[in-house]
């Protein structure tokens, strides 16, 4: 009977359209947020950086501390909801750009402070010595602290992008067709009336993307470690 | 070629750092002794403004790095705004003043005159941070060679960043420190692979190749094995052979008898006593030094 059905799956022409397109959902979802979560999140941390003397930052910084304490403190489906039935309720908006935005906006914080925590987890002595040779504080930023800071932060970094592509599966909640629904859609009675096979078969989706990117950023780490070998 | 003008440095409330003043002269080689905790090392770091003093001035071949300490100057005092009221209510324009730098009456906003007189003092004086400190060589107690970057790339990215010299230029000056350290097979390892006192001869190498007028040495074989020292300290005693300048903050007390020509011993944060090394060592005056000298010196 599973097999049956994993079989019908993948040969009838409806289910495989269902399936690649829920799939196509996910994907555009979550590489759209994880590129404007990387993007705020870069641009959060730097802010949260700022020396604390640097009065006029003051206003960024705490904007930027109310943002991570509110999207770390609520549901991300909550987050979603607002999105969708709050902030972006014009009419005919696509689904998926919502999507982006609240997922992205929510990465973001996550993001930011991986980030923040890798910059610092960099020595201070490595900015001193750049300081110390006449550099400015930007290029020291840029050419030392920077380029040590990434490889820091590659593993954290890997962890929210997987958490991410995951968490997008509660896009169902406000009735899009991303992978998941399509494994509910298939095994819904007027299909295979069966839910079995395809949740499998999404399940093998999700873990293909991720362990693709699991692989991908081990590669990129490897990478990275050139200068630690010993 | 260095000159500390009565520098404080605090730390929330611990001072570190008393009213200190000292000059280095051109050609001078001065080692700075004394407890842990006495701000040897934090009146280095005031000399390139890694610690950013808390009042007082620092001067580089008479040019300002600091931004003036109007405390400093009698004359912009005068102008301020305390200045003329306790002149107003009766007081003598130089007891005035007196009683200004005293007590530290001087507020955030002193009036106009005040303000002008500081700004066209700085606008006169001081030099930006960066070009003070490309002139002044840095080594640190933990190397701080760059992680990231081979050892090439160590030696020649500060001088090709700053545009002083072209990357050839660079190398082939990078090349030839190397050399004189006997380090040339190590161009294109990274810092991870090298023994500490490697690492600190490079490091004393890549603050060479900016070619500065001086040096600050902090605690430079406080971090290395016993072994590892001797071959640090001769590339030192080599600089010193050469008549660079250099501020040695040092544990090395026999480093510091042979090599400087006047040792400053610091407590408590100020300098407690100075001289020639003969007399420091030999002859101390002050009961601390003696202190300090007996204890180091009969460690065992």
């Amino acid at each position: 009977m599973f097999l049956k059905n994993l079989v019908e799956i993948f040969t009838s022409p409806k289910y495989l359209d269902i399936f690649f397109n829920g799939l196509k959902l996910t994907l555009i979802i979550s590489v759209g947020a994880a590129v404007l979560g990387l993007f705020l999140g870069v641009i959060v941390a730097l802010i949260k950086l700022t020396p604390k003397e640097n009065k006029a930052m003051a206003f960024p910084r705490l904007i930027c501390d109310i943002y991570i304490t509110i999207v770390r403190g609520t549901p991300m489906a909550l987050q979603l909801f607002i999105m969708a039935f709050v902030i972006l309720t014009i009419r005919g908006f696509p689904q998926a750009i919502t999507a982006i935005i609240a997922f992205g906006i929510n990465s973001g914080a996550y993001v930011a402070e991986n980030i923040r925590a890798g910059i610092l987890s960099v020595d201070i002595g490595q900015t001193e010595a750049g300081l110390s040779l006449g550099l400015s504080q930007k290029t020291t930023m840029m050419r030392i602290v920077i380029p040590q800071a990434i490889k820091n932060v590659i593993p954290a970094i890997g962890n929210e992008l997987i958490a991410l592509i995951k968490e997008t599966s509660i896009v169902t909640m406000i009735g899009m067709q991303d992978l998941t629904a399509a494994a509910k859609n298939v095994g819904a009675g007027n299909n295979l009336a069966s839910y079995f096979a395809p949740m499998v078969v999404a399940a093998i989706f999700y873990l293909a993307i991720v362990y693709a990117l699991t692989f991908a950023i081990k590669i990129i780490e490897r990478r990275l470690r050139a200068s630690d070998k010993r | 070629m260095i000159s500390v003008k009565s520098v404080s440095k605090n730390f929330g409330d611990i001072k570190v750092l008393k009213n200190v003043s000292c000059d280095i002269k051109k050609g001078e080689r001065v080692v700075i002794i004394g407890p842990s905790g006495s701000g040897k090392s934090t009146l280095l770091r005031c000399m390139n403004l890694l610690e950013k003093p808390t009042g007082g001035e620092v001067w580089m071949a008479d040019k300002m790095i600091t931004s003036a300490d109007p405390y400093l100057h009698p004359d912009m005092i005068a102008v301020s705004a305390t200045a003329s009221k306790l002149i107003s209510s009766g007081m003598e324009s130089g007891a005035a003043v007196d009683k200004i730098i005293c007590e530290r009456l001087l507020k955030k906003n002193e009036g106009a005159a005040f303000n002008s007189a500081l700004k066209a003092y700085n606008a006169e004086h001081a030099i930006p941070l960066n070009i003070a400190r490309q002139r002044m060589g840095m080594v640190f107690q933990h190397f701080n060679l760059f992680n990231n970057l081979t050892i090439m790339d160590n030696l020649t990215l500060a001088p090709v960043e700053l545009k002083l010299k072209t990357k050839e230029e660079a190398t082939e000056k990078a090349m030839e420190l190397l050399g004189r350290i006997g380090l040339t097979d190590k161009a294109n390892e990274y810092p991870s692979r090298l023994s500490g006192g490697q690492k600190q001869r490079i490091a004393i190498i890549r603050a060479l190749a900016m070619e500065p007028e001086v040096m600050l040495f902090d605690e430079p074989t406080s971090a290395l094995d016993p072994e590892l020292v001797g071959e640090v300290l001769s590339v030192m005693r080599s600089l010193a052979d050469e008549g660079m300048t250099m501020v040695v903050v040092t544990h090395e007390m026999n480093f510091a008898r042979n090599v400087a020509n006047r040792v400053l011993f610091m407590a408590d944060g100020i300098i407690a006593e100075e001289g020639a090394p003969d007399q420091i060592f030999n002859d101390p005056v002050n009961p601390r030094t003696r202190q300090f000298l007996h204890s180091v010196l009969n460690k065992d």
